[in-house]
């Protein structure tokens, strides 16, 4: 025997050892070829260097987490002492996300919320006619006014909803989030021109526009431009936001949209990770320095399945892939450029929630809860269990949640250590395999000429509702189980009803009446615009539109600012660059 | 020979479509994919319908069944005008089937509207083709 002989034998001889004396009889005494279970020992990633593959929280290539500990952790005790909820915002965060009915509604809502002691600023969801880029009185809006958002067709709407964000609330106080995506231009230079008519500089906004429009052709279906032209507007913002708004995020982009569509958690992965690498190309495109605006790219979430170690290293390998492709590709040089921003780690997905006997839902959060906790994240409980159920969620179910999210931070103490897998056998060695299977993935897309070209192609497309297919197969041919579903769901069973009282903040009379508000100010506005000014500005935007080299952004403000309505001004973009027709399934 | 009997030789054809704005397709897709392998024709509308092209498009492909996927909370409104449009075209015999986010209290109304059935998350998509068959058959 020699000295220095490799150090991996003494377990390579113990494992071989182990499979003959233990687990062989096992497996006999069960009739079984294969184990039903795995373990992992030394054997399992013997040659990784823990320093470089996982390091220290905070730390390139932040495995282990983006940070030494959260901002929220920083607080948790003084949360839990003062009662702080959530839903109101705070520490310089947004308030609870909604929106609903006209611009009017949703303010008069926020008015009441922060009566009752919301102290964050608006997190605004629109309805989909203004995602879509229409008006309310379009064809298109009918039925559609103010039901999943507030509606907005014009600056004036927009400068409504802000009417109560002054003094202690003003804009140069609290930030601001946006969930919009291909009308994202009109929404930033609505922010923009608020702050200029209030005489606030603009390098005081702050926020979180969602502006992912490459999410939108794979999942959710908001596009409304080609996906070249819709890179184009998006290098505008930008750079218009680097330039003058450097406080403001620049996007958030979602993982889990494209999980909740199907994709499996490699394709979540590569399919997000190339939208992010082909909006920092557009940056770069756009004459800006890497480290000038990365660190203002964000996510909002990856993941979504109940399978919670695999979520776990998913969250380990987001951060990972990123991390060295923004160093080693786009040669990043600031840390924060190369490390995920995201509100929220793992979680389930609405996808994993049942219809049949909803209150297990719970217990399935609880489950991706515990998954955040010890990914990096506020071991935060979603959705609330009767998600499946309709729009809206009740007050139980949301006390419930936010009370599931404190048990796992005060009780279980589940967000007191980073990253508590590090250095595990079987962690790292899943990390690294889904690593590379999403790495795998991403040449693949990199070399059909990346997220664009593989979107326009309709490869991502339609490889997520191939595996949303297969996973369907797999449950109905009891490969997969989901309890109450496709297993013990017969005559022995009980089903467990839940009493659901939707939130009654928002008021079904006015959502009722919204589109016909809405068209009646649309049409009070019209007479009274200066319709030169309006003819004016939307000629600018379409001479400029041609030209691919000329940033938007200026032409878009001015639009805004002479009230031209945001259908106007994307049918102007429409008129030039066309609308995207998604290939047949 | 007459028609009835010409269409019970021939796939059954299914339009799957996608009222409204709402842009969440993965049941649409799923549903479509599953009846294709079990041997339909299928059709799908894409993205942003409105209930009267899809109406049109139903009568233009000469289909059995229209399977509406609504997520949005629209389903009252927008099935009704589906089947109101049938009517007006004289296309009553396209049977109407929905699925989505279908709250348990209104799936009576949409029966009672004139849609054949509900299909609510967690159906296999056995459970609809399975129906659809039997739904053709007996007609």
């Amino acid at each position: 025997m020699s000295g220095n002989s490799n150090p991996m034998e003494k377990f390579e001889t113990a494992e071989t050892q182990w499979k003959q004396n233990i687990l062989d009889k096992r497996l006999k005494r069960f009739n079984l070829s294969k184990s039903p279970t795995r373990f992992y020992s030394p054997l399992a990633n013997k040659n990784s260097d823990f320093l470089e593959n996982v390091g220290f929280p905070g730390q390139y290539p932040f495995t282990a987490g983006s940070n030494p500990f959260d901002f929220w952790r920083a607080y948790a005790e003084d949360a839990a002492k003062m009662g702080y909820r959530p839903d109101w915002g705070g520490a310089g965060g947004v308030g609870k996300y909604g929106g609903f009915g006209t611009a009017e509604d949703y303010r008069d809502y926020l008015i009441r919320m922060h009566a009752m002691g919301r102290t964050g600023g608006p997190n605004m969801a629109f309805d989909l006619v203004t995602q879509c880029g229409y008006d309310s009185d379009s064809d298109y809006a009918e039925g559609e006014v103010g039901r999943v958002g507030v509606a907005i067709d014009s600056f004036r709407d927009f400068a409504t909803i802000y009417e109560p964000y002054t003094g202690d609330l003003g804009i140069d106080k609290v930030p601001s989030n946006f969930t919009i995506n291909a009308p994202a231009a009109i929404i930033i230079a609505m922010y923009a021109i608020l702050a200029d008519k209030r005489g606030i500089p603009l390098d005081k906004l702050r926020g979180t526009p969602q502006n992912d429009i490459l999410k939108e052709f794979i999942a959710r279906g908001t596009y409304i431009y080609p996906p070249e032209q819709s890179l184009r507007l998006f290098r505008d913002i930008c750079v218009f936001c680097t330039r003058h708004m450097p406080k403001l995020n620049i996007n958030s982009i979602g993982g889990y949209h494209i999980r909740e569509a199907g994709a499996t958690r490699e394709q979540d992965l590569a399919f997000s990770m190339a939208n992010a690498a082909a909006y920092i190309q557009a940056g770069i495109a756009g004459g800006l320095d890497v480290d000038s605006f990365a660190p203002k790219q964000t996510f909002n979430a990856f993941g979504g399945s109940m399978e919670i170690y695999q979520e776990i290293a998913l969250q380990r390998a987001a951060r990972r892939i990123y991390a060295r492709m923004l160093k080693e590709r786009f040669k990043a040089k600031n840390p924060r450029s190369m490390m995920i921003r995201q509100p929220i780690t793992a979680h389930i997905g609405c996808v994993s929630t049942t219809l049949q006997r909803p209150l297990n839902n719970l217990t399935r959060a609880v489950v991706g809860g515990m998954a955040a906790g010890m990914s990096g994240g506020m071991p935060g409980v979603f959705p609330p269990y009767d998600e499946p159920l309709g729009l809206g969620h009740s007050q139980e179910a949301v006390q419930l949640q936010l009370d599931a999210t404190r048990i796992l931070i005060y009780e279980a103490k589940v967000a007191d250590v980073n990253d508590p897998w590090a250095g595990s056998y079987f962690m790292e060695s899943l990390t690294d395999d889904i690593e590379a299977r999403a790495t795998a993935e991403m040449e693949k897309i990199e070399k059909m000429g990346g997220a664009v070209a593989a979107i326009e192609s309709g490869y991502m497309q339609k490889a997520v509702s191939k595996s949303a297919y297969e996973k369907q197969k797999q449950i109905e041919r009891q490969e997969e189980f989901v309890v109450g579903v496709n297993c013990f769901n017969d005559d022995n069973e009980i089903s467990v009803n839940v009493n659901r009282e939707v939130e009654a903040s928002y008021d079904p009379e006015l959502l009722k009446s919204a589109e016909d508000r809405q068209q009646q100010k649309l049409k009070k506005l019209k007479r009274q615009r200066n319709s030169k000014a309006v003819s004016s500005a939307l000629s600018a935007l379409k001479a400029h539109a041609k030209d691919e080299s000329v940033n938007l952004m200026v032409d878009i403000c001015e639009c805004v600012r002479n009230d031209v309505t945001l259908q106007e001004m994307c049918d102007v973009l429409r008129e030039v660059f066309g609308e995207f027709q998604q290939s047949k399934l | 020979m007459d028609q009835k009997k010409m269409n019970m030789e021939k796939k059954i054809r299914v339009l799957v479509a996608k009222p409204g704005l709402d842009g969440h397709e993965r049941g649409a897709h799923v549903v479509a994919y599953g009846l294709r392998d079990a041997g339909f024709e299928v059709i799908y509308t894409g993205l942003r319908q409105t209930t009267k092209q899809i109406v049109n498009t139903a009568i233009q492909e000469d289909v059995d069944v229209i399977g509406l996927s609504i997520l949005s909370g629209a389903h009252l409104s927008l099935s009704q005008k589906v089947i109101e449009g049938l009517k007006t075209q004289d296309a009553e015999d396209i049977i109407v089937i929905v699925g989505g986010i279908i709250p348990e209290e209104d799936i009576p109304l949409l029966k009672a509207m004139g849609v054949c059935e509900v299909f609510t998350a967690g159906t296999p998509v056995s459970a609809i083709s399975d129906f659809i068959s039997a739904s053709i058959s007996s007609n």
